[in-house]
């Protein structure tokens, strides 16, 4: 026979009700629940609300990716310089290898967790469908990615006008590679979330689109460089269109000073740039939310 | 009688592999076993309710609700225990079931009271702020037990909550199970693949074969009509003046090393539950348990 819950009365005479109570208090939606599995998802990107050692990775490339803009700062307040010597659209692709690796270690803790610990089934079962899921976990690691290159871009931006820098140059600038880095992020955050949805090992996962970034664009580059040599920038032009790296130079040659081998020349190719840029954006989301309406019908 | 599960005609078909085959259910409220052998559909029913698989034909409802238009609705208020890990071994008990609390819907601060209330219940109050990697099988299946109960669910769907335990856990997660089911006043669909141990705590079962219904009884049903029982009693020569009060009352007795084993013949007509229990408390020995002698029930259905 189960015990009969019992109100005790313990020394301070206060009742302890051991038994079971029911809560009829208020239930969230799936708006508030999805807002709530983003904000854990994007704490979870930084390791926060993770173990210690969750924290180490993501906070040091952060303060890595973060260094040379320091220094960048110090250095024009130091030498009164007139203007930066590091454009801000141009920061993303000098550091790209950090971003490369933010990118490839934090998806998997987003994606690929779930699926390696069988708790996706626990999601699952929960209100949220599994797009919704999936449109959370992807809006998290965007968010986790655009903090990761806005940061530095703001540093050197706060740099630019405490040195009084021209205020309207620098905001349109800014604001430029701003719009940059959000294609950047969408296309990183669409490839290397995709990668993690389909490993579940974290290692295979962090190879494999350090992979697809880094040698995609090693190998792009290379292209881009034969053909200028030889004069053949339709070549390199059209290879652009292949790497995310080589995607967002050409976006950035079309949009600032800035620049860089075989950039997008006419209005179609330029046009085209964009286009794939949104477009990789595009199905790196479709391709995670097929990914989870799959499982979820397991 | 409210409808807590109803199928009707229900077939999932898994390209060659038939799943659930033109399933008819009427499930009521309080604890159900769901019974049958690896493969016999029951996960497979349990993620049909969920609305996470939908149904080949036929059509299902969960708490009157549809399990393909209502199916958030159904998450909502139903929790589930999957059959295989789903605990990330690097995080609390305590900082899951607060998360997944709010991933069904409540409020940071009542997912933080609930977590720790149902933890306490499923006695992990002590271990709940340790990493998860570090619980033996029987406080996972707790954990488990406790992230299905946290947002106050009204029916719970246990996928072999029994799995890989040994006999005492198994007993311990029975046991709250049957607390789940009368003191929590959930309704509840516990499966197994042991007839055995369902029948202890549940208050209707269901068997399932290659996706087909077997048989689906009250347990006591099937248990007085062809089972045999055994009874357990304490006291001074408890079992000897039992067993003779019970023959004089009609009942086949035989000694069964500690236990009376009982074969009430069906035509008797008298309810046997309640001829023990009035007889034990007319001797003044105490009734330790009933529980039938689980070779037979298996018999049963292996011969249906
Ligand atoms: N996603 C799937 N694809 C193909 N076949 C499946 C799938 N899921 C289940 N099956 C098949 O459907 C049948 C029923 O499986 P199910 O998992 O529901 O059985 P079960 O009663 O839960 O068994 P167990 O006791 O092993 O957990 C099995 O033959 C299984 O192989
Ligand atoms: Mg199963």
């Amino acid at each position: 026979m189960p015990e009969q819950p019992v109100p005790r009365t313990g020394a301070s005479g206060v009742i302890h009700d051991l038994g079971y109570r029911p809560y009829d208090g208020p239930r969230n939606g799936s708006g508030t629940i999805a807002s709530a599995l983003f904000l854990s998802g994007f704490r979870n990107a930084f390791g926060l609300g993770r173990s210690g050692k969750s924290k180490v990775l993501p906070f040091l490339l952060l303060a890595l990716n973060l260094l040379p803009a320091v220094i960048i700062v110090g250095a024009m307040t130091l030498f009164n310089a007139n203007e930066l010597p590091l454009g801000y659209a141009r920061y993303a692709s000098a550091t790209q290898i950090l971003v490369s690796i933010f990118v490839a270690a934090q998806a998997p803790v987003l994606f690929s967790r779930d699926l390696r610990h069988g708790s996706i089934a626990l999601y699952l079962a929960r209100p949220l469908s599994s797009a919704a899921y999936a449109v959370a976990r992807w809006a998290a690691l965007l968010a986790a990615t655009l903090v990761f290159l806005l940061v530095p871009i703001v540093a050197l931006y706060v740099g630019a006008v405490l040195a009084e820098l021209d205020f309207s140059e620098q905001t349109e600038e800014a604001a430029k590679a701003a719009l940059l880095a959000v294609l950047l992020a969408l296309m990183l955050t669409g490839i290397s979330g995709l990668i993690a949805s389909v490993s579940v090992r974290r290692g295979f996962a962090v190879v494999a689109t350090i992979a697809v970034l880094l040698l995609g664009n090693g190998v792009v580059t290379a292209v881009q460089g034969i053909s200028d040599e030889q004069g053949e920038l339709r070549v390199g032009e059209v290879a652009g269109l292949f790497s995310p790296y080589s995607l967002y130079r050409g976006g950035t040659s079309a949009l600032t000073d800035e620049l860089f081998l075989t950039p997008p020349t006419g209005a179609v190719m330029t046009a085209a740039y964009f286009a794939v840029m949104v477009l990789v954006g595009i199905a790196g989301l479709a391709g995670i939310v097929l990914r989870y309406r799959r499982i979820a019908g397991r | 009688m409210e409808q807590v599960i109803r199928t009707r005609g229900l077939t999932k078909d898994y390209g060659s592999v038939l799943a659930l085959d033109d399933l008819s259910l009427d499930i009521g409220p309080g604890i159900t076993g769901l019974v049958g052998a690896n493969g016999a559909g029951k996960s497979t029913l349990i993620k049909v309710l969920l609305g996470l698989v939908p149904p080949s034909s036929g059509e299902a409802t969960v708490l009157g609700l549809d399990v393909i238009r209502d199916a958030a609705a159904i998450r909502a208020r139903v929790g589930y225990l999957p059959e295989h890990d789903c605990l990330p071994p690097d995080v609390s008990a305590s900082d899951f079931v607060v998360h997944l609390g709010m991933m069904s819907g409540l409020p940071r601060v009542a997912a933080r009271e609930r977590a720790a209330e149902v933890l306490r219940h499923v006695g992990l109050a002590e271990e709940r702020y340790r990493p998860m990697g570090g619980y033996s099988t029987g406080m996972k299946q707790r954990a488990k037990l406790a992230q299905a109960l946290a947002h106050d669910p009204r029916l719970v769907l246990l996928d072999e909550p029994t799995n890989g335990l040994d006999p005492a856990a198994r007993d311990d997660m029975l046991g709250l199970v049957q607390r789940v089911g009368q003191d929590f006043g959930f309704s509840v669909l516990v499966t197994s693949h042991l007839l055995g141990e369902l029948e202890r705590v549940s208050d209707n079962v269901v068997i399932l074969d290659s996706g087909r219904l077997l048989r689906a009884s009250q347990t006591r049903d099937f248990l007085d009509a062809t089972g045999t029982l055994l009874v357990e009693v304490i006291g001074a020569d408890a079992q000897t003046r039992m067993g003779h009060a019970l023959a004089a009352a009609g009942v086949p007795v035989q000694a069964r090393g500690g236990l009376l084993a009982l074969d009430p013949a069906p035509e008797l007509g008298l309810d046997v539950h309640d001829l023990i229990r009035d007889t034990a408390f007319d001797l003044g020995v105490g009734l330790v348990r009933i529980q039938a002698d689980h070779r037979r029930i298996e018999d049963v259905f292996a011969d249906a």
